[in-house]
């Protein structure tokens, strides 16, 4: 899932200045799950700007309103009508959302309230880490299913570097050696060997250092 | 969820568990006090949700009190502790929002001992005396 987490209040504040109506928008997938851009959290940042602004004598009327996903047309025509009767969206869903949310309303000016922080999974209740960069040409077979292009900090494809020491990365002692991961679960795997293939210098084309991507399914465009 | 209210200048609004303490201390209290309390029984205080404590503030609350249970007598096992979490995490968000944390409040309570309960009730109303309405205006 996309992670994010919210904007601190003190810029949503700064954004959301210029704009006497507000309609909070949330996203009820990723950053729902990531406790950032849900119905909860929508409630939550709608209270505080209220009260924020009373304690400085301002008004400002705020709706709220969380759709299935801001990244999908269907979904966000059911806030069309919302939208519509607001000066301004303070958009709690991932950058793709708030950038579709622009698209289909191009006279509305569409705020960011949260951060987009990476492709990642919740590891446990409120822990979530980064598994995944989208490089577009994925090698987890090869790698037992651990990425070292997200785990490792320096990005090794051949193995480990010399400076991991009990499982640890030497870069920061609080995240786990990938190639550690790596090795002890190719072990598990009995595939230990994938480690002989070379792997060669990633071609980066296919990541976001190509420039924007774009995928295009013909089966479906009618 | 259940609410008792009385009204007068300064209002405090206590989130309670339903087995942290019974009706007869909110009797005690509004038959010895003249102020403004609200109650707000819960089947279990990790209810307290963050938009409910800030509500309370928007609803005209000086201040918030969250009463629970002891974490090692809670009936469902981790609901003071996320009760505690959540009220941690308001009070920095108050803080952001320039509204003094001191306004909210958590303690564990136990059943077995009302007057205990009690006294932290009427520390919470001095406290927020002494702190002041929350607008002035």
């Amino acid at each position: 899932m996309i992670v994010g987490e919210q904007k601190p209040i003190t810029e949503i504040i700064e954004i959301i200045a210029p704009y006497k109506q507000l309609l909070i928008l949330g996203c009820g997938t990723c950053v729902k799950t990531c406790f950032a851009g849900g119905e909860d959290e929508v409630a939550t940042l709608a209270s505080m700007i209220r009260l924020a602004f009373k304690k400085d004598s301002k008004e400002i009327k705020i709706a709220e309103q969380t759709v299935e996903r801001q990244c999908e047309n269907e979904f966000i025509q059911e806030a069309a009508q919302n939208i519509a009767k607001n000066d301004a969206i303070l958009s709690l869903a991932c950058g793709a959302g708030v950038q579709a949310i622009a698209k289909r309303f191009p006279k509305v000016p569409v705020l960011p309230g949260i951060n987009t922080t990476f492709i990642g999974i919740q590891e446990q209740h409120g822990i979530f880490t980064e598994e995944c960069q989208g490089c577009g040409n994925c090698g987890l077979a090869t790698f037992g299913a651990i990425c070292p292009i997200t785990r490792c900090s320096k990005k090794l494809l051949n193995g480990p570097c010399g400076g991991s020491q009990n499982g640890k990365c030497e870069v920061n002692a609080n995240i786990e050696c990938a190639w550690q991961l790596i090795i002890d679960r190719l072990t598990q795997l009995g595939q230990l060997s994938n480690l002989r293939t070379y792997i060669p210098p990633k071609n980066w084309r296919t990541s976001i250092s190509g420039g924007p991507r774009k995928l295009i399914r013909e089966d479906h465009i009618i | 969820m259940s609410t008792t209210e009385i009204s007068s200048e300064i209002k405090l609004t206590i989130y309670h568990c339903n087995n942290a303490f019974g009706n007869d201390i909110t009797h005690n209290i509004i038959d010895k006090e003249k102020i403004n309390l609200k109650f707000i029984n819960m089947a279990c205080s990790s209810m307290v949700k963050d938009v409910f404590i800030l509500r309370a503030f928007e609803s005209g609350s000086d201040g918030v009190l969250v009463l629970v249970c002891r974490e090692e007598g809670c009936r469902y096992v981790e609901g003071s502790k996320r009760a505690k979490k959540r009220v941690e995490r308001v009070k920095k968000l108050l803080d952001e929002i320039k509204i003094d944390p001191k306004r909210l409040s958590f303690f564990n309570v136990s059943p077995d001992n009302k007057d205990a309960t009690l006294k932290i009730i009427k520390e919470a109303v001095i406290n927020i005396k002494n702190i002041g309405p929350l607008y002035s205006f």
